[in-house]
């Protein structure tokens, strides 16, 4: 009796890691990121919100984007730590926005006139990497540019670094952080 | 000695245990909103993202929608009605520009698209980021204790001072049309 209830427990717990890997490797088959060698990190659209922004980008219309940060980051931010740690990962997430006549209809009563929008469809999602060594060429940074989970190409991750470096007495990051109202 | 330092420790304990209940409660004179007797419920900055939004003139705002855990799990695995201790939170901050941002996609959109200064000012025209925060909202899902009002509890603070009665009772007439979908307008950002 005591060794089926082992023989149970191993199964159950086989069961456990077999039905926990799919969900982790989602991305097995994923390519890095050229120049950089960034992979999606699992789980970065749990993380903690750090703003959100509206762009309107040349030739892409109008988007709104929110930024998030792994643990590392939001404790950074909150803490006002330049540089940021290595370990530090930022996503930016890039949708398009379309007009709501939901939330218009709503607001029409308060706020007669009002426009308002919402996200239409995911356009790409970016990540920044702290590795103050690894990537010691472009302020510590190693960035990525995923559409539809495939990697941009090498011209556009040429992109990135020359982008940010307006902002480097930011550490190369644009966002601040977005108090709590 | 011995005694001395068994002193010693124990009011380190009891100062810390001081020091966490005060940042715990970040709003310690908060009080309640009208009506449905919601507090701002701890920690919801850190809360997952649900999804955003920008509301035009005359709010011009950025918007970002939390969720704590429950929400969360209840918008991914689709669950409508939303089950009670679901809170969803309403951030809001004033649309400003960001001449530091504006100044980097000047010089990617003379790059890549080869627009002329003219033609690249115009689309920065409509690029903000979020300013000041303006105000939070509330829903708290407790099908008993809200009944009356689709199951939800409403909030919403500004400053962290809750607003008035008058702005409470609007709260639940604006939500009806979204019955379908237990009252919240929101969808989960895939």
């Amino acid at each position: 009796m005591k060794r089926m209830v082992f023989v149970l427990i191993v199964v159950a717990i086989a069961a456990g890691v077999i039905a926990y890997t799919p969900f982790r490797s989602v991305h097995a088959d994923e390519e890095a990121s050229p120049i950089y060698g960034v992979k999606i990190p699992p789980g970065y659209r749990d993380w903690q919100l750090i703003a959100v922004k509206q762009l309107h980008f040349a030739g892409m219309g109008e988007q709104l984007r929110a930024q998030v940060g792994n643990d590392i980051a939001i404790k950074a931010f909150k803490e006002g730590t330049r540089p940021f740690p290595d370990g530090a990962i930022i996503a930016a997430m890039h949708w398009t926005r379309v007009p709501s006549e939901d939330n218009d209809e709503v607001l029409d009563d308060a706020f007669p006139g009002t426009h308002s929008f919402v996200i239409g469809s995911p356009v790409n999602v970016q990540f920044m990497v702290k590795d103050s060594k690894k990537y010691a060429a472009t302020g510590g940074w190693g960035f990525a540019d995923f559409k539809d989970g495939k990697p941009g190409d090498k011209a556009l991750h040429e992109t990135c670094f020359p982008c940010h470096r307006p902002a480097k007495d930011r550490d190369f990051v644009f966002t601040n952080y977005a108090p709590a109202p | 000695m011995k005694k001395i330092a068994y002193l010693f420790v124990q009011v380190v304990m009891v100062a810390g245990v001081l020091a966490f209940t005060l940042s715990a409660s970040g709003h310690p004179d908060e009080q309640a909103a009208p009506i449905y007797g919601v507090t701002i419920p701890a920690g919801y900055r850190d809360w997952k993202l649900i999804s955003v939004a920008r509301v035009g003139a005359p709010l011009n705002d950025l918007r970002a929608k939390l969720g704590n855990d429950i929400a969360i799990k209840a918008y991914r695995d689709r669950k409508v009605p939303f089950p009670d201790g679901t809170i969803i939170a309403r951030l809001a901050w004033k649309q400003v520009t960001s001449e530091e941002n504006n100044n980097a996609i000047r010089l990617r959109s003379g790059i890549e698209t080869h627009l002329t200064p003219a033609q690249v000012e115009k689309l920065l025209s409509e690029s903000f980021v979020a300013g000041p925060p303006t105000n939070v909202q509330f829903m708290v899902k407790d099908s008993t204790k809200f009944a009356s009002t689709g199951g939800w509890g409403f909030a919403q603070f500004n400053d962290g001072k809750p607003a008035d009665e008058a702005t409470h009772r609007t709260c639940f007439s604006c939500h009806e049309p979204a019955k379908d979908r237990d009252f919240v307008f929101t969808r989960y950002a895939p």
